[in-house]
């Protein structure tokens, strides 16, 4: 018997792989006969491609293809995980700045670097949208062709989609004080520290592909589809992400390398530079225009929110990630009457997809800052208004839907203390707090097989992508205490659409409670199994075998689930071999097509000191406290909710893609697009879980990687409004822009009825 | 990156000897930190880089030689901030030498190719300038020295001339009680390059001096004789009107590290700093 | 395209003798080249210290120094920094103290942690933070890997 997994900061699977750089990353792959694939783009966003020159690059030794989309078969196949609307290659026309317009395949990294610049590409710069303004503007060019998009009055405009979420009648709703104001939330990037990359060979009418992509059998079934085989000739094999953050769920040059495989009939390789994956994939950025109304005593009586979120050139996940995050618009409080329209919107930028939080931080940002608005007009503490609006277990946050599922005023209360809210702060010092709800996963399906081997050890199998969440970690402490087998006996085998099982996708902070579920499942079946050999070992009935911790108990006599298999499989040895399903099916007419199977609820508090004549601000305290059920492994959440913390420092301090007039991001990189540091880490740190064992994950436990991103910036920008007097509805708040609202005296600007 | 070929020449003469030969094409490699990338980036072209690091006669680290401290060529930022007294000379220097970068950066970088990069934003710059430090340009003529604000030009433009490159860099150990305060501007408190960054000297005299960079093309310098900014005791709006007076110098732009007025504006808010942080090491004795 | 120039170099105690065209980086040659991938690529640029290496005892970003330059030198990557299948103080720290997510940034972390206590023992978390602040980790585990760090400094007689 082993003691209790479950609840304790095993150490993280891999680890010493990670510690000792022998985890092999993507990149870190060799094949035999390699090429090395360099693509090419043009010095704009949107552009007429006049004519591409290959001749020069094709000449230089070394070079085996170069490839444009005249080189594909036509028209050129295009794909997406929702729409299929991103060519392998751009066909005319550059819809993006580093949109591949050809690709070089070579010998050499460095040849094919060289040859790439060799590429002589004539273009013509085209009118091109990159703001919202300019998306809504029905003059503005189109981003994508009528003919590409669904049929709809929508096709003729730059709106992908246009969702209306809403309960109550808000026209015959009055309050006492109405807040009304914009705010802005710019493009971030992802800035994994691994970039983009994927390596395919093209065998026996089918391929291999290696990416460290975040849904493998996303990429296994798009790939199948575009290249008309069964999945079965479509390996991908996925390699741990060296961070994803969202940027890897989707598909995006595996298409191009399967094709250049199959052209060259060589293994083929991609790695981004670092700027090539600014160019890959983004954050969706949004402007969002909120009325809020409140009783004179701070109560909300209703939210009136007009969402503008403005995707890049093809739509990716994005649509996904504007009507997932504005139909949890309100927040986690009761909300009598609500109306959200959330437009999803295409331009000539970086196509943008999922980020961690998935939509909601752009959303609390507007939400929380108008709850400190309001507090302040009505001279109410900014955690009095929040616990007194804030849904209690079983209340609505979304009408007819699910309600709230977490004591979530225990988590404010706890970020409260924590941050010392109430006690008296020193001069340009300043408390903000603010909160915030993002739906969990809604429908899903992960399968599980483990395969309880001889000796008792255990192989787990399961779909989910290892990137930095510590999934085989968790999965192996399930087993370990189910099947009551010592951690270091148990392998995890992830990443090999061959090998194992299907899983929907890693995202939405899904996988402790979706997989987590399916190796419960597993678990049990091979518990089924064990008592019934026992049972028949011992001549006694099934209902006098149980399984408790992990040993087998017959009557009053315990043996270890090993000593059963082994009496029982006998000579010929053998394994017990356990299967397990998590499923969550579509419900018919419901917005997102699935309740929120958990919401992920996080509070954040913070304490500043500002530099009032630079405008610089210190962090004294940021405090992040998470409803997360059941810390399953306490260690590996707080490294969850710290990294979530600090990446929402970033996007609140210093991170926004800045694009110049012609489409182009000018803090392209890592030496003007800035991250946080060591240096940039708060004086203190400090994260909580509530436990209540009330998610529907095991032992009750629910997803929490993304909650201490969703409401960093609120929280931020409401101490910095207490250090300073100034409210600042634009992000990042940089010290420019924080000394700019001081100077000139930018006080709540709120429009007040 | 592009195809170059690489020299390693032993002696000084064999470097000017692959200069002549080698012409505009060739890029003098040092450290590296900041030629390797603008070769990455394709900012830069070469065909051949000659590295200096073999130079018999380039002394490592940093000497003392007739009252001056001499800093070769090829010795890095972190070895010279290593040497207690030059620590104790020039204070605001070394503050400006810890920002270059980060450790890794440091370990590679040499104080001259900071300076040869001629970046306006170039944190060292500023400091030197307010020590009155001089660049000893080489040729196969001879040598001729250059104060460090002569020698950057302009934004990656320096005063050498064909088949000359940079031996070191002297620093006078000033003669006379001096207080220098440095101070930059930054978007985050990790490695970056600066918004702006500045230096100033108060000498026992009174005489104010000023170097204002990441304003203009080249380092902004200004000289208050008045002894209103040397005086602590002046009324506030009389030594920030004199302050600003030097800071009418400069050109701020906006660009994607800082507008124009923020700039602007953090001269004066910055330049109050560093002038009582001259002021007090003034005080103390330390210059 | 230029010619090869024999280097000669010593990494984690090992001599190696090869031929190396003068523009590839220390970076490329250790991890096409020599199989040592453990050092990392991400910004090319210096930033991102993830290529961190000790070079002559130095650290260093490997992304930065041609490969020609670094004839006659020594060089200690992630591989040589423990003896095989073992690990140093700081890299066990790292995994106690929860410092560990991707790990892509780790092996660069690990060298400039160990650079930064063979200098300085007992670092202040101020000086721990400079010591770090050369190399990104964006899932945000700098907390854990100043805690790491402050339990071997602490674990070592002053």
């Amino acid at each position: 018997m082993t003691a209790s997994q479950i609840g304790s900061s095993t150490r993280r699977f891999g680890g010493y792989e990670r510690v000792t750089g022998s985890q092999e990353f993507v990149a870190d792959l060799r094949l035999d006969g390699m090429l090395f694939v360099k693509l090419v783009s043009i010095d704009c966003a949107r552009a007429r491609i006049v004519s591409v020159d290959t001749s020069a690059a094709r000449g230089l030794a070394g070079v085996v293809a170069v490839v444009t989309s005249d080189d594909l078969p036509q028209p050129v196949p295009r794909f997406g995980p929702v729409y299929k609307d991103r060519p392998i290659l751009a066909v005319g026309e550059t819809k993006y700045h580093g949109e591949p317009v050809a690709a070089v395949v070579a010998e050499s990294k460095d040849v094919a670097e060289v040859a790439a610049s060799l590429v002589a590409i004539q273009f013509e710069e085209l009118p091109a949208v990159f703001t919202v303004a300019s998306a809504l503007d029905p003059l503005s060019p189109l981003v994508q062709e009528p003919g590409l998009r669904s049929a709809g009055t929508l096709a003729n405009t730059n709106v992908l989609s246009e969702q209306v979420f809403g309960w109550g009648d808000l026209a015959a709703t009055e309050a006492d004080l109405v807040i009304e104001n914009d705010y802005c939330f710019p493009m971030v990037t992802h800035f994994a520290i691994e970039p983009h990359g994927c390596m395919v060979v093209s065998s026996s009418g089918g391929f291999e592909v290696w990416s460290p992509v975040q849904h493998p059998y996303l990429l296994q079934a798009i790939l199948a589809d575009l290249f008309d085989l069964p999945l079965t000739r479509v390996r991908v094999v996925a390699p741990d992400p060296g961070g994803a953050f969202g940027g890897k769920q989707n598909p995006k040059f595996e298409p191009l390398l399967c094709f250049l495989a199959r052209m060259t009939k060589r293994p083929v390789r991609l790695i981004l530079t670092l700027e090539e994956s600014f160019q890959a994939t983004r954050r969706t950025s949004a402007e969002i225009h909120i009325r809020s109304g409140f009783s004179r005593d701070g109560l909300l009586c209703f939210q009136d929110i007009e969402s503008n979120f403005l995707l890049g050139a093809y739509a990716d996940i994005a649509g996904r990630v504007v009507s997932k995050s504005n139909y949890l618009g309100c927040g986690p409080y009761c909300t009598p009457v609500a109306r959200i329209r959330a437009r999803a919107l295409l331009s000539h930028t970086t196509p943008s997809c999922a980020f961690r939080g998935f939509g909601t931080p752009q959303v609390a940002w507007a939400l929380e800052s108008q709850m400190d608005a309001a507090a302040r007009h009505l001279g109410i503490d900014g955690l009095q208004i929040r616990l007194m609006n804030l849904a209690a277990k079983g209340d609505d946050v979304v009408p007819g839907d699910v309600p709230a599922d977490g004591e979530w005023a225990q988590s404010v209360r706890k970020a409260a203390s924590a941050v010392g809210w109430g006690e008296p702060l020193a001069p340009n010092h300043g408390r903000g707090i603010a909160v915030g709800i993002k739906s969990g996963a809604t429908t899903g399906l992960s399968y599980s097989t483990i395969r309880l081997l001889f000796d008792g050890s255990v192989t787990i199998y399961a779909g989910t992508s290892d990137m930095g969440q510590g999934a085989r970690t968790i999965f192996a402490q399930i087993v370990s205490d189910e099947l009551g087998v010592p951690i270091d006996q148990i392998d995890v085998v992830m990443g090999d659409t061959s090998v194992v099982p299907f899983d929907l996708q890693t995202s939405a902070s899904r996988s402790t409670v979706f997989m987590g579920n399916a190796i419960l499942d597993a678990c049990r079946d091979i518990q089924l199994q064990v008592r019934e050999l026992a049972a028949e070992l011992h001549g006694t009935a099934l209902e006098n075998v149980r399984i408790e911790a992990g040993g087998v108990f017959i009557s009053d006599m315990k043996v270890s689930i090993p000593e059963v298999v082994q009496a029982s499989l006998g000579r010929l040895r053998g394994e017990l071999i356990g299967n397990g399903t998590m499923r969550r099916t579509d419900i018919a007419n419901h917005p997102l097509g699935g309740s929120p199977a958990f919401f992920e609820f996080n509070c954040t508090a913070f304490e500043v000191s500002v530099d009032v004549e630079t405008g610089e601000v210190s962090v004294i305290k940021h405090v992040s406290v998470g409803d997360t059920g059941k810390s399953l492994n306490p260690l590996q959440v707080e490294m969850q909710d710290e990294g979530a913390a600090i990446m929402g420092l970033g996007h609140t301090m210093m991170e926004h893609i800045i694009l110049d007039e012609s489409g182009r991001i000018a803090n392209h990189g890592a030496l003007d697009y800035r991250i946080p540091t060591s240096k940039d880490l708060p004086l203190s740190l400090s994260t909580y879980s509530i436990e209540n064992a009330d998610g529907p994950g095991p032992y009750g436990s629910k997803g929490v990687s993304e909650g201490a991103i969703l409401c960093t910036a609120p929280a931020f920008a409401s101490a910095v409004t207490e250090a300073t007097g100034v409210v600042i509805r634009d992000l990042p708040l940089t010290p420019e822009r924080v000394w700019r609202a001081m100077r000139d005296g930018a006080s709540d600007s709120s429009k007040v009825e | 990156m592009k195809p170059f070929s690489y020299q390693r020449p032993g002696s000084l003469a064999q470097t000017f000897d692959l200069l002549s030969e080698y012409g505009s094409s060739a890029r003098i490699l040092a450290g590296g930190t900041d030629l390797i990338v603008g070769l990455r980036q394709q900012t830069v072209d070469a065909s051949v880089l000659v590295d200096i690091k073999g130079i018999g006669e380039f002394l490592p680290g940093v000497a003392l030689v007739d009252g001056h401290f001499v800093i070769g060529a090829t010795t890095d930022i972190s070895r010279i901030c290593e040497y207690e007294k030059f620590r104790a000379t020039f204070p605001a220097l070394v503050e400006a030498m810890e920002t270059v970068g980060s450790v890794q950066i440091r370990n590679r970088a040499t104080l001259v190719g900071n300076v040869c990069n001629a970046s306006p934003a170039a944190d060292t710059v500023p400091p030197l300038a307010i020590y009155g430090a001089m660049v000893n340009v080489g040729g196969r003529d001879g040598t001729r020295l250059v104060p460090v604000q002569e020698f950057i030009q302009g934004p990656r433009q320096t005063a050498l001339r064909p088949g000359e490159f940079v031996l070191s860099i002297q620093l006078p150990v000033p003669n006379a009680p001096l207080g220098v305060g440095f101070a930059r501007l930054t978007r985050r408190r990790g490695v970056d390059l600066a918004t702006v960054n500045l230096s100033c000297s108060i000498d026992s005299v009174g005489t104010v001096r000023f170097a204002f960079g990441a304003v203009g093309p080249r380092l902004v310098l200004g000289v208050d004789r008045s002894g209103v900014l040397a005086d602590s005791g002046a009324p506030a709006g009389d030594r920030d009107a004199a302050l600003a007076n030097l800071i009418a110098g400069t050109s701020p732009r906006t660009d994607i590290r800082g507008t124009r007025d923020y700039r602007s504006a953090m001269l004066l808010v910055l330049g109050r700093r560093i002038l009582a942080e001259a002021a007090s090491r003034l005080g103390s004795g330390q210059p | 395209m230029t010619d090869a120039l024999p280097v000669v170099l010593n990494i984690n105690g090992l001599k190696y003798e090869f031929e190396v065209l003068p523009y590839r980086s220390l970076l490329d040659v250790l991890r096409d080249e020599l199989g040592l991938t453990g050092t990392k690529e991400c910004c090319a640029v210096g930033e991102c210290g993830a290529c961190t290496v000790h070079f002559d005892g130095r650290s260093i970003n490997a992304c930065l120094m041609l490969a020609i330059e670094a004839d006659g030198g020594s060089v200690t990557t992630i591989e040589g920094i423990a003896a095989p299948g073992e690990m140093t103080r700081v890299q066990d720290a790292f995994l106690e103290h929860g410092a560990v997510q991707c790990g892509f940034c780790i092996p660069g972390m690990v060298m400039s942690a160990e650079y930064l206590l063979a200098r300085n023992p007992h670092p202040t978390e101020q000086e721990t933070r400079e010591g770090l602040s050369g190399n990104l980790c964006r899932c945000g585990g700098y907390n854990r890997m100043l805690k790491a760090i402050s339990s071997v400094s602490e674990e070592s007689t002053p």
